[in-house]
C-alpha cells in the first residue's frame, strides 16, 4: 500500500507539472488575448512528434532545445495570419478559429506520420532506473520530466514576480484591457504570447513524447482536460492553474492505481451488489474505469458551487 | 409618497469607497436630477440603484417594497426602467423590435414560446406608438445600427419606457448632443415621463434647470445638498463644491 | 426578418399567403419529389442523413446563432435521444409497449429534453466561453461514461435495432428504405416549420436580444439565464428527435453517435451553413453530408479538406454560405446582379488555380506519405498520371499556389469595387434613411 502511494504520488505530481507547463501557456493566452486555444494540445503533440523526427534525425538532446523553438514559430506564425484575421470578428470565431485549427493539425499529423503510435524512445542516456522501492523501479526518465518541469515553472515563477516583463503580465493577467494602453505594438506582442505559449506546450510534448504514447489522437485526449484544469483553477488565474494541475494530474493517478468498484465496497461491508436495472453497471465500475471521467465531475461540480473557479476572480 | 428611496446606500470598489452614505427620497410624479462633478458616483448610483452593482451596505426601496440585492430584471419587473450613459440598445435588431423587446415582458408574454409576435397586436400597437413618440416610426424597419446618434439615443429612451415603468432613471440622456438636438430631447423626455417618476443624471445645466423639479448635488459619494432648482441655484455650498464652476462653463459654451 | 414580412403583409391577401407559405410549399414538394429523382439506393441513404442533420444543426444553432451560446457538447442530446429511441424501438419489439415506430423520435425528443432540463440548469448559468467549456466538459463526461455504463450504451459496438419488428401502422413496415425516407422526410419537415416559428415567439426574439446584448435584454425584464435554459431545453429537445431520427435509420447507436467529433460535426454544418440565417444550418447539412459521402469516396485526406474549409469559412466567412448569399440579395432586389458576374468570372481563374495547387499538393503528399509504401509512387489526379516522388509535381502544385495568390490579389480590389458599385444604390438608399 505504501508503495502505492509513494508511486502514485511521484506520478500524480510528475503528471499534474506537466499539465501545468500546458495550463500556464494556455492561461496567459486566455488572459492577455482573450482567446481559449483549443488547438493548445495540438502544439503539445506537435512537439512531440517534432521531438520524436528531430531525435530520429539528429539526437534527443538537440530535438529537447530545438523543437519547442519550432513549435513556437508554428505558433506565432498561426498567430499572424490566422488569428490575427479572425480577430476583428470577435472571439466566438477566434474560438472556432482554433478549434478548426486542431481539427487539421490531427489530420496534418496522421498523414506525416501514420495513425499509429510512433516509436519515440527514451534516450539511452537516461534509459536507465531511478532507484528502486520494495522491488518496484522507477525509470530515469520520469525522475527526468519531473526535473525540467520543475526547473520551467521556477523559471517561470522568477520572470513573473522579478522582470519587468513578468509585471506587465501580471498586470495583464487582472486588467485584461490594459496591454493596450501600455504603448506596445499589441499584434506584436499577441504574436509572442501566442509563440511562446506554443512553445511551452511543444517543450511538454517533447519529454511527455517518450514516456507516454505518441499518436495522433494525444491532442484531443489531453485536450478537454486542460480546460477542466484551466475553468477549474479559474479562467485567468495563474495559480489556480497550477492547484488544478496538481489535483487533476494527483486525482487521476490514484483513480488508475485503485482497482475497486462501488459493488466492492458493498460487499466489504456486507451488502448484496444489486444486479438489475439499468444502473447496475455503476456497481461493477472501478475506481480505475471511472479516472478518466473524475475531471469532468470535478468542472461540473465546482462550477455549481463556485462558478468562478477555484482561484478565478472573472464572471466570463 | 415616496417612489424610490435610498437608506444610507454605501459602495466600495475593493477598499475605495465611491458612494458614502447616500440617502435620498423621490416622491412619485417628481422629476429629480442628480448633479456633481465627474467621478462623484452619479453612474456608479444608477447602477446601484438599477441593481447592476450589489450595494457594500444600505437599502432601497421602490415604492416602498425593499429591493435591495435584487436582480436587474426583478427590479425592472417591479417598475423600474434605465437608460445608459453609453448607448445600449440591440444593433443587429430594427428599431421596432428593439422597442417591442422593452414591451414584451410588461405585456405578460414572459417566456412564451406559443404565441406569433407578429400576431401580438397590443404589443406591437405599443412599440409602434412609442416610436411615434420619439419620432422614429419611419425608421421602424431598419436595424439599430444604421441608426444616427441621436436617433440611436432617442431609441434608449424609447427602450427605457417601453415597458411602461412608474420610475424611469435616464443617465445622461443629452450627452455628446448638439443644442438644437437638445432642445429636442428637453421636450421629448418631458413629453415621454409624463405621468412618472423621472430620475436622471445630467451635465448639461441648462437641461437640469429646465426639467427638474428637484435636484441633488453628488459630490465625492455624498448628498450635499437636495433641494428645488431656485434653492440649489442660490446655496453657497454647492456653488463652492461644484455649481459656480459647472455654470461657468456652461456659460462659456453658450458663446 | 419577421417585421419586415409583416409590413409587406398588408397587399393581397392571396399574395400574402404565397409569401409567407410558398417557401414552405416548395421545401416539402421537393423533399416529396427528391427521392424520384434521384432513385439509387446510395442517394437515397444520403438523403435521409440529409434529414436527420437538417434537423440536428437546426436545433443546435437556436444555441449557436440565435441564442450565442457555443456548445461543443450538443451530441450529448442527440445520442441520448438515439439510445432511448433504440431501446424503445427494442421494447416495442418484445411486445412490451404498443406505439408505433413513426412516434419513436418523440421518446428521443422527451430524452433530450430531460438531459437538456438537467445540463442546462448546471450549464446555463454561464454564457460565453465559460459556458462552451461547461458544455465540452459535459459532453466528455457523457462520452467517457458511454463506455462505462454498457448496459444501456453497449460499449464499443453499440446496441442494434430490428425497425420493422413493430406495429404495422395502415400497413406499412419501414422495411425498404423509401418509406424511411418519408418519415424522416415528413419529421423534418415538422421540425423545420416548428424551429421556425420558435424563431417568430416572445422568447424567440428575446434569444436575438439576449445574444446581441445580454446586459440590456435583463434591464427589460428578462433574465438571461432563464431565456438561455428554456431555449437549451428546446435546442436538446430537438437534438433528442434527430438522434430518434437516426436511430430509426441506421438501427444502430454507438458511442461514436454521443462522441464530441459528432459534436464537432454539428458545430461545423451549422457553421458553414451560416450561423446567421434560419436557412443557414440547412445548407450547411446538406454540403456537409455530401462532402462526407462524396469527399470521402474521391480522397482519403476528405477529413484535411474539411477541416480547411471551416477555416476558411471562419477566416474569411463568418456568416457562411447564407451570409455570402444573402450579400447578393440587396443586388439582386436592384437587379445588378448580372452586373458582377463578368468579375466573378475573372476572379474564377486565379481561385481554380489555387485550389488546382492545393488539391495537387495535398493529394501528392498524401499518396507519398500514406499509400506509396503498399502502392508504389504512381497516381493520378485530374486525370493526370504521375510520380509522387519526382520534384514536378510539387513544383507544378507551388507554382499553381502562388499564381492563384498572386492573380487573387491583383484582382480582389477591382472584384470588391465592382461589387460596390453593383450595391452602391443600397449605400445611398441608407444615406437618404439616415436623413
Amino acid at each position: 500500500m505504501l508503495e502505492l502511494v509513494i508511486f502514485s504520488t511521484l506520478n500524480g505530481v510528475l503528471y499534474g507539472m506537466l499539465l501545468f507547463l500546458l495550463a500556464s501557456g494556455l492561461t496567459l493566452i486566455f488572459s492577455m488575448m482573450g482567446v481559449l486555444n483549443f488547438a493548445h494540445a495540438s502544439f503539445y503533440m506537435l512537439g512531440a512528434y517534432f521531438g520524436f523526427q528531430l531525435s530520429q534525425w539528429l539526437d534527443f538532446w538537440v530535438a529537447l532545445f530545438v523543437a519547442p523553438v519550432c513549435v513556437g514559430l508554428v505558433g506565432a506564425a498561426v498567430e499572424r495570419w490566422g488569428l490575427r484575421t479572425v480577430h476583428k470578428w470577435g472571439h466566438v470565431p477566434e474560438l472556432l478559429f482554433t478549434f478548426g485549427l486542431a481539427f487539421v493539425v490531427e489530420e496534418l499529423v496522421q498523414m506525416v506520420w501514420g495513425k499509429l503510435p510512433v516509436d519515440y524512445r527514451v534516450p539511452a542516456l537516461l534509459d536507465f532506473h531511478a532507484f528502486e522501492l520494495f522491488g518496484t523501479t522507477y525509470p530515469a526518465f520520469r525522475m527526468f520530466m519531473l526535473l525540467i518541469s520543475v526547473a520551467i515553472f521556477l523559471v517561470l515563477l522568477m520572470i513573473l514576480t522579478r522582470s519587468r516583463i513578468g509585471l506587465i503580465i501580471q498586470a495583464a493577467l487582472t486588467h485584461p484591457n490594459m496591454v493596450a494602453m501600455l504603448g506596445h505594438n499589441v499584434p506584436k506582442v499577441f504574436m509572442m504570447v501566442f509563440g511562446f505559449g506554443s512553445g511551452l506546450a511543444g517543450l511538454a510534448g517533447v519529454i511527455a513524447g517518450p514516456a507516454l504514447v505518441t499518436q495522433p489522437s494525444m491532442a484531443h485526449v489531453l485536450g478537454p482536460i486542460l480546460f477542466v484544469v484551466v475553468v477549474f483553477g479559474g479562467l485567468g488565474s495563474l495559480p489556480g492553474a497550477f492547484i488544478a494541475s496538481l489535483l487533476i494530474g494527483l486525482i487521476q493517478t490514484f483513480a488508475i492505481a485503485i482497482n475497486y468498484s462501488l459493488g466492492d465496497a458493498l460487499s466489504a461491508i456486507g451488502m448484496a451488489r444489486p444486479m438489475q436495472g439499468v444502473l447496475s453497471d455503476l456497481w461493477q465500475v472501478t475506481v480505475a474505469q471511472v479516472g478518466p471521467v473524475v475531471p469532468y465531475l470535478m468542472l461540473v461540480l465546482i462550477l455549481i458551487f463556485r462558478p468562478t473557479g477555484l482561484m478565478g476572480t472573472r464572471e466570463n | 409618497m415616496t417612489a424610490l428611496g435610498l437608506h444610507d446606500v454605501h459602495k466600495s470598489f475593493g477598499i475605495t469607497p465611491i458612494i458614502r452614505g447616500v440617502s435620498l427620497e423621490v416622491g412619485k410624479g417628481e422629476r429629480h436630477a442628480i448633479i456633481g462633478p465627474n467621478g462623484a458616483g452619479k453612474s456608479t448610483l444608477f447602477h446601484l440603484i438599477s441593481g447592476r452593482f450589489p450595494l457594500t451596505e444600505g437599502s432601497i426601496r421602490l415604492n416602498g417594497e425593499d429591493i435591495t440585492g435584487l436582480k436587474p430584471y426583478q427590479i425592472n419587473r417591479r417598475g423600474l426602467s434605465r437608460s445608459f450613459q453609453v448607448t445600449n440598445i440591440f444593433p443587429k435588431m430594427t428599431v421596432f423590435e428593439n422597442v417591442r423587446c422593452g414591451v414584451l415582458w410588461h405585456l405578460g408574454y414572459r417566456y412564451s414560446f406559443w404565441h406569433n409576435t407578429r400576431k401580438l397586436k397590443d404589443a406591437n400597437d405599443r412599440a409602434m406608438a412609442i416610436l411615434q413618440q420619439i419620432g422614429l416610426a419611419d425608421r421602424a424597419q431598419l436595424p439599430a445600427s444604421f441608426l444616427t446618434y441621436a436617433e440611436q439615443r432617442a431609441l434608449e429612451i424609447g427602450i427605457t419606457i417601453a415597458g411602461g415603468a412608474e420610475v424611469v432613471m435616464l443617465d445622461e440622456p443629452t450627452a455628446g448632443m448638439s443644442r438644437s438636438e437638445t432642445a429636442h430631447f428637453v421636450s421629448l423626455i418631458r413629453k415621454v415621463t409624463e405621468g412618472r417618476t423621472l430620475v436622471m443624471v445630467e451635465h448639461d445645466m441648462g437641461v437640469v434647470f429646465d426639467l427638474a423639479d428637484r435636484i441633488s448635488v453628488l459630490v465625492y459619494g455624498q448628498i450635499i445638498a437636495s433641494d428645488t432648482p431656485a434653492n440649489i441655484r442660490n446655496s453657497k455650498a454647492v456653488q463652492e463644491a461644484y455649481l459656480g464652476q459647472a455654470l461657468e462653463s456652461h456659460g462659456e459654451a453658450e458663446h | 426578418m419577421s417585421d419586415a414580412t409583416m409590413t409587406a403583409a398588408r397587399g393581397n391577401p392571396a399574395l400574402d399567403l404565397l409569401r409567407r407559405y410558398g417557401i414552405w410549399v416548395i421545401a416539402a414538394a421537393v423533399m416529396i419529389v427528391l427521392p424520384k429523382i434521384f432513385t439509387s439506393g446510395a442517394a437515397l441513404t444520403t438523403m435521409c442523413l440529409m434529414g436527420i442533420m437538417i434537423v440536428f444543426s437546426l436545433a443546435y444553432n437556436m444555441l449557436l446563432g440565435q441564442t450565442g451560446m457555443l456548445s461543443f457538447g450538443h451530441a450529448v442530446y442527440y445520442g441520448l435521444g438515439g439510445f432511448l429511441a433504440v431501446h424503445a424501438m427494442n421494447t416495442i419489439a418484445a411486445g412490451k409497449l404498443a406505439i408505433p415506430l413513426p412516434v419513436v423520435p418523440l421518446a428521443g425528443g422527451a430524452m433530450g429534453l430531460i438531459f437538456g432540463f438537467i445540463f442546462g440548469a448546471v450549464s446555463t448559468r454561464r454564457a460565453g466561453t465559460v459556458f462552451a467549456m461547461i458544455s465540452l466538459g459535459l459532453g466528455e463526461l457523457i462520452a467517457s461514461l458511454s463506455l462505462i455504463l454498457r448496459g444501456f450504451f453497449g460499449g464499443e459496438e453499440g446496441i442494434t435495432a430490428n425497425r420493422t419488428k413493430m406495429l404495422t401502422l395502415w400497413g406499412v413496415r419501414f422495411g425498404p428504405q423509401i418509406e424511411v425516407y418519408y418519415l424522416i422526410a415528413a419529421w423534418c419537415f415538422a421540425c423545420m416549420i416548428a424551429m421556425y416559428a420558435f424563431t417568430c415567439t416572445p422568447l424567440g426574439r428575446m434569444c436575438n436580444a439576449v445574444r446581441d446584448n445580454p446586459e440590456r435584454a435583463e434591464f427589460v425584464g428578462y433574465s438571461t439565464q432563464m431565456v438561455r435554459f428554456i431555449t437549451f431545453c428546446i435546442s436538446g429537445f430537438f437534438a433528442g428527435v434527430a438522434g430518434g431520427l437516426a436511430a430509426i435509420n441506421f438501427e444502430l447507436m454507438n458511442a461514436v453517435n454521443i462522441s464530441g467529433a459528432q459534436s464537432g460535426v454539428v458545430l461545423l454544418m451549422a457553421y458553414i451553413g451560416g450561423i446567421g440565417h434560419f436557412v443557414g444550418p440547412i445548407l450547411g447539412a446538406v454540403l456537409v453530408v455530401l462532402l462526407q459521402v462524396f469527399l470521402s469516396d474521391l480522397t482519403g485526406a476528405w477529413m484535411l479538406y474539411f477541416g480547411l474549409i471551416f477555416i476558411t469559412m471562419v477566416m474569411f466567412a463568418p456568416g457562411g454560405m447564407a451570409g455570402l448569399i444573402m450579400l447578393h440579395l440587396p443586388l439582386w432586389r436592384r437587379g445588378t446582379l448580372l452586373q458582377i458576374v463578368p468579375s466573378y468570372a475573372v476572379m474564377l481563374v486565379p481561385v481554380l488555380m489555387g485550389l488546382a495547387g492545393l488539391v495537387t499538393l495535398i493529394e501528392t503528399s498524401h499518396h507519398q506519405l500514406v499509400k506509396a509504401a503498399t502502392d508504389g509512387p504512381a497516381m493520378k489526379l485530374f486525370g493526370i498520371a504521375y510520380n509522387s516522388n519526382s520534384l514536378l509535381p510539387w513544383i507544378v502544385a507551388l507554382a499553381l499556389m502562388g499564381g492563384g495568390l498572386y492573380l487573387g490579389k491583383l484582382w480582389g480590389p477591382r472584384m470588391a469595387d465592382a461589387y460596390s458599385d453593383a450595391a452602391h444604390g443600397q449605400d445611398s438608399n441608407k444615406r437618404e434613411a439616415g436623413k
